[in-house]
């Protein structure tokens, strides 16, 4: 692999690293997580309840009411953890004659024939008594009790690992979630005629993206959640950047700003040879020889000229005849030179060189290197990236580093994903 | 209960690098601010420099900054024909928008001193909204209880004749305008900021980890151990 890394060189580019902003295939974890979506038909306690062909409706038809009779049901997968929520709700078409339902999470290898809390490593918001009952007969008091005609839900809050409840749609309480293992939404029927309607598994199981954060947070009663969300936001002026526009600030951010223009303009258009003289005539400093870090990465942008070229005859071709590059070291031709040994030069290890973008890469270099030649700047370093992509690296390991911490648990941040949401947000009438 | 996890700023600076950020993502970013706060110059520009494209026409931008700019300089009324003129469906299906701007309206004639003028626009255009509407009354109340003031502004509610009543009306209309263009209402940079705010706010309480104080410099600061 090519290194442009010397030791002790205070002024490098990993051109590597700054291509792999523009590369497309770095997305790929992005919420591949599989949700619930219908009740699972195959582990069901048989005789004693039927699912619906929807897979999403529940009844139970046993005469029998003996304890160990009970008719559990979970969803087709566990809830998945990588978010911040997850809720689903069920609608009591018709509680019974006894009226004892239950709503709750069990583990994969919960006993289908008894009740959600009854047996350990499982919790049940029971509707004949109101209880809840976590891993023991014995229940707690929690809420009201429900029947035929309520819409009662379940979640998890991985942020502060709670379990909560609700009925109607109004927020009863929550539990410390103390099983840290994948847990499946589960119901249960245990009387004659009982009909539970899973309006759907996945109600208000919401994908918290960035933006819908105060609103899900709003939605699901973490006032504490929000208040500190609101209040973070609002004690901590985002800074004004007019404010800035004559403070200090100014020169470090507008340094040689017009010549960095006109040099972008130009390797975007292509036109490499005039990039090269506008630079030996205005930073020679970096172009000269001594300075073959810098130089290493113009040879670089000599690339940007063999996009138009594909067969590699002609790539040698244009090496040999262009002038260019005679005024550089041949150190830093071997690295270009590379190039050439490949069959397929795209896919060789400095094939990044070739990609479509490139251009750009090498803007961002040359912007970069240009910037620090700017006697007040300390760190050359950090030219390379602008105030706003360290924010969101700050944010994004942030986040990252949060959920670690958190048992892997809760929503990820993909700047990505949130950039482009808005589209997908577009109402799908019209 | 367990202490707090540490991070180096080497440790730190390793994750930072390791994390992916796309610069057409940015751009995007950058173009979405641009294009939502309606610097129209600004994002025609940005477009033709980076190559970003807008995810909206920016002929559009260009009429609802007339709107809003209407609004915020109390040409109410052609505002509202504006409105009509980019989308007539925006002021029918926002009842509540549509009453804002004809509050707005009443607000500019009594700043005027056309009193008359107020009184009759009441009678004929607000007050069958606040039949309507039970809200509405109320709000329309506290409005023309400025009528009964000889100085308007020394009314419980004169604070419907500061600007900043001309500019929460302003916001709304753009607001609604963007909505009606299946456009975000709000930037998502102010939101990401806020969020690294919220975040590192939250990440506090289990780990010490450099930090950014001053999102203006974008500096890690070391972390206080």
């Amino acid at each position: 692999m090519v290194t442009n890394q010397e030791p002790g060189s205070d002024f490098s580019f990993d051109l590597v690293k700054l291509g792999l902003r523009l590369s497309e295939d770095d997305i790929a974890d992005v919420e591949a997580e599989e949700v619930p979506s219908h009740l699972n038909t195959n582990n069901s306690s048989g005789g004693f309840v039927v699912v619906s062909t929807d897979k999403l409706s529940v009844k139970y038809t046993s005469c029998n009411l003996h304890g160990h009779d009970v008719g559990s049901v979970q969803a087709n997968c566990p809830a998945p953890s990588r978010r911040l929520v997850y809720y689903f709700e069920i609608e009591v078409v018709n509680a019974g004659q006894k009226g004892q339902i239950a709503i709750g999470f069990t583990t994969e290898n919960f006993k289908m024939k008894r009740q959600p809390g009854w047996e350990p490593n499982s919790y049940g918001y029971h509707g004949d008594d109101g209880l809840i009952y976590r891993g023991s007969g014995r229940g707690e008091s929690f809420g009201p009790t429900f029947t035929t005609g309520d819409t009662v839900g379940g979640g998890i809050n991985y942020a502060t690992q709670e379990l909560f409840f609700t009925k109607n749609r109004e927020l009863l309480g929550t539990i410390y979630k103390d099983v840290k293992g994948p847990l499946f939404p589960t119901i249960s029927v245990h009387s004659p005629n009982e009909e539970d309607d899973c309006l759907s598994l996945q109600i208000c199981s919401l994908k918290v993206h960035l933006h819908d954060c105060p609103f899900l947070f709003a939605l699901l009663w973490y006032q504490d959640t929000l208040e500190s969300f609101d209040a973070a936001s609002n004690n901590t002026p985002i800074p004004n950047p007019m404010i800035q526009e004559n403070g200090l600030n100014e020169q470090g951010v507008t340094f040689e700003l017009h010549n960095r223009k006109i040099l972008r303009q130009l390797i975007r258009s292509g036109d490499i040879d005039s990039t090269f003289s506008r630079l030996w005539e205005w930073y020679p400093q970096i172009v000269q020889a001594g300075h073959i870090e810098d130089a290493f990465n113009y040879a670089r942008s000599e690339l940007a000229k063999f996009f138009e070229i594909p067969r590699l005859e002609d790539l040698l071709q244009v090496f040999n005849d262009n002038s260019a590059i005679q005024k550089f070291h041949k150190i830093y031709q071997n690295d270009t030179i590379a190039l050439l040994a490949y069959e397929e030069p795209t896919k060789s290890p400095v094939g990044h060189l070739l990609k479509m973008n490139h251009r750009e890469v090498v803007a961002d270099a040359v912007n970069a290197m240009v910037l620090s030649t700017d006697p007040n700047v300390k760190d050359a370093k950090s030219c390379l990236q602008s105030h706003l992509e360290k924010l969101l690296r700050q944010l994004t390991a942030c986040c990252l580093e949060r959920r670690a911490l958190n048992g892997d648990q809760g929503e990820a941040f993909h700047f990505h994903s949130v950039v482009n949401s808005g589209k997908e947000v577009k109402p799908a009438s019209s | 209960m367990a202490s707090k996890k540490v991070i180096t700023r080497e440790e730190w600076e390793k994750k930072l690098n390791d994390v992916k950020i796309r610069k057409d993502d940015m751009n995007k970013l950058v173009m979405n601010f641009l294009v939502t706060e309606g610097y129209v110059e600004a994002a025609e520009k940005f477009r033709m420099e980076s190559g970003t494209e807008p995810d909206i026409d920016l002929a559009t931008i260009t009429d609802r900054m007339a709107v809003k700019k209407a609004v915020q300089c109390g040409n109410v009324k052609d505002a509202i024909e504006k409105v009509n003129d980019l989308n007539p469906e925006i002021l029918d299906t926002n009842p509540q928008l549509f009453f804002h701007l004809q509050q707005q309206r009443f607000i500019e004639l009594i700043r005027d001193g056309k009193v008359e003028e107020a009184l009759e626009f009441a009678q004929e255009e607000l007050a069958p909204r606040g039949e309507e509407n039970q809200a509405f009354l109320e709000e329309l109340e506290k409005t023309v209880a400025l009528l009964a003031f000889e100085d308007a502004s020394s009314c419980p509610f004169g604070e419907l004749l500061h600007i900043s009543q001309r500019l929460k009306t302003a916001s709304e209309v753009n607001a609604a305008i963007l909505t009606s263009q299946s456009h975000e209402k709000d930037p998502k940079l102010p939101s990401l900021l806020k969020m690294l705010i919220w975040v590192q706010n939250q990440l506090d309480e289990k780990a010490t980890y450099p930090r950014i104080n001053d999102l203006s410099t974008a500096v890690l600061e070391d972390p206080t151990v």
